[in-house]
């Protein structure tokens, strides 16, 4: 349940070009090409590595309980029970320890006795050498649109630490509400329009 | 003492359950909120890939001065916490106000702590809101733990060790 995002705000000039299959974000120091697809089995040790990344950021790396092959297990079996995105960059681009699947998302499918059918964003991250170009945007976007298209959601929902103000602040432009100013606890959630935008600036396939 | 069974909710309980629905969010002064109908709730939890699970506790007729006879319910479904793999998530629970203190909540967080632990589950979690200080009391009664008190928000887990108490009380 922890989101590191840096906002989009840190690049000047951003420049959008359409290329087949990939989202190409241009920005006043590096051209970076990444695509949005749907993880795979063999993806799970990235996705592990990346969980672990997280926790380790905020100081729980012993709360991490599963290995990758639970991981791969729970995901990949005849009713999964989360659903998986990662963001894959080209070998030139690679990190400094050789990786080129660098941001995921792990999101699954809940109800709200008021609204219906939602997905709720379980994780989101991107590795810090990353972040700034548009990763996190799309992989929240394309969340969105495969919720919409698959599930017919009408909402998606996530929860974000109250301390965690980069994070706060990038759901909030995207359209976010937070519903926890009122009750005491803090859930973010888009619905109606704001979906509907989140969905419309997903990446293409 | 009333008698009563707990059971899995069924198509034609959409009704009760959406009723109930509407009480509970009566009690959080939330009614308004509420826009799912009947159909929708027939769809989302009884069809080929049901989006939640749903007991619901019911009472001889003899029992209920009003016409209900399914007087309680539990809706759930499991998610996924990549630190510790699957949960329990504990949508909504209640019990109308004229049955409560007869046990009846209590059998129905048993019979999901059975659930949670047959299914493999690491924890069962919820959210509570902060001003809802008897339900608070309830599950911190029976061992739940709150997550969140120093970021400020309330979640609740009941880990495993609970959960097996609770299964063979």
């Amino acid at each position: 349940m922890c989101f590191l995002l840096t906002p989009l705000d840190k690049v000047s000039t951003p420049l959008w070009l359409k290329k087949k299959n990939t989202l190409v974000f241009v920005s006043s120091a590096v051209v970076m090409n990444f695509k949005i697809r749907a993880a795979t089995k063999e993806d799970c040790k990235d996705i592990s590595r990346m969980i672990m990344e997280l926790a380790v950021y905020v100081k729980m790396p012993d709360q991490v309980k599963i290995s990758h092959e639970e991981l791969q297990r729970d995901g990949f079996c005849q009713n999964p029970f989360f659903e998986c995105l990662v963001a894959e960059i080209p070998k030139e681009h690679k990190s400094k320890e050789g990786f080129t699947v660098v941001g995921y998302v792990l999101y699954f499918y809940t109800y709200s006795t008021r609204k219906g059918s939602t997905v709720y964003l379980e994780d989101l991250y991107v590795m810090p050498e990353f972040r700034g170009n548009g990763i996190g945007t799309g992989l929240l976007s394309k969340v969105a649109e495969v919720a919409k298209k698959k599930k017919q959601c009408v909402q998606l929902q996530l929860s974000v630490f109250d301390w965690n103000t980069p994070s706060r602040d990038f759901y909030a432009a995207k359209g976010a509400q937070d519903l926890t100013d009122t009750e005491g606890w803090h859930f973010i959630c888009f619905d109606g329009q704001n979906l509907d935008n989140l969905a419309n600036g997903a990446p293409k396939d | 003492m009333a008698s009563f069974i707990l059971r899995r909710a069924e198509p034609k309980d959409v009704s009760d359950i959406l009723r109930l629905i509407k009480e509970l969010a009566k009690f959080e002064e939330m009614e308004e909120k509420v826009i799912l109908t009947e159909k929708e709730l027939l769809e989302d939890g009884f069809g080929d890939h049901p989006f939640y699970h749903c007991l619901v506790a019911e009472v001889p007729k003899e029992q209920s001065s009003e016409e209900y006879t399914v007087i309680g319910f539990a809706m759930y479904y499991f998610t996924y916490d990549p630190w510790i793999g699957k949960l329990l998530y504990l949508e909504d629970f209640f019990v109308m106000q004229e049955f409560r203190g007869l046990g009846i909540g209590s059998e129905i967080l048993r019979r999901l702590s059975e659930t949670a632990v047959k299914t493999r589950c690491s924890s069962m979690h919820f959210i509570v809101a902060e001003n809802n200080t008897k339900s608070i009391e309830f599950y911190k009664r029976r061992g739940a733990a709150d997550l969140s008190s120093e970021e400020g928000w309330r979640l609740f887990e009941i880990d495993k060790a609970d959960l097996l108490k609770m299964t063979s009380k």
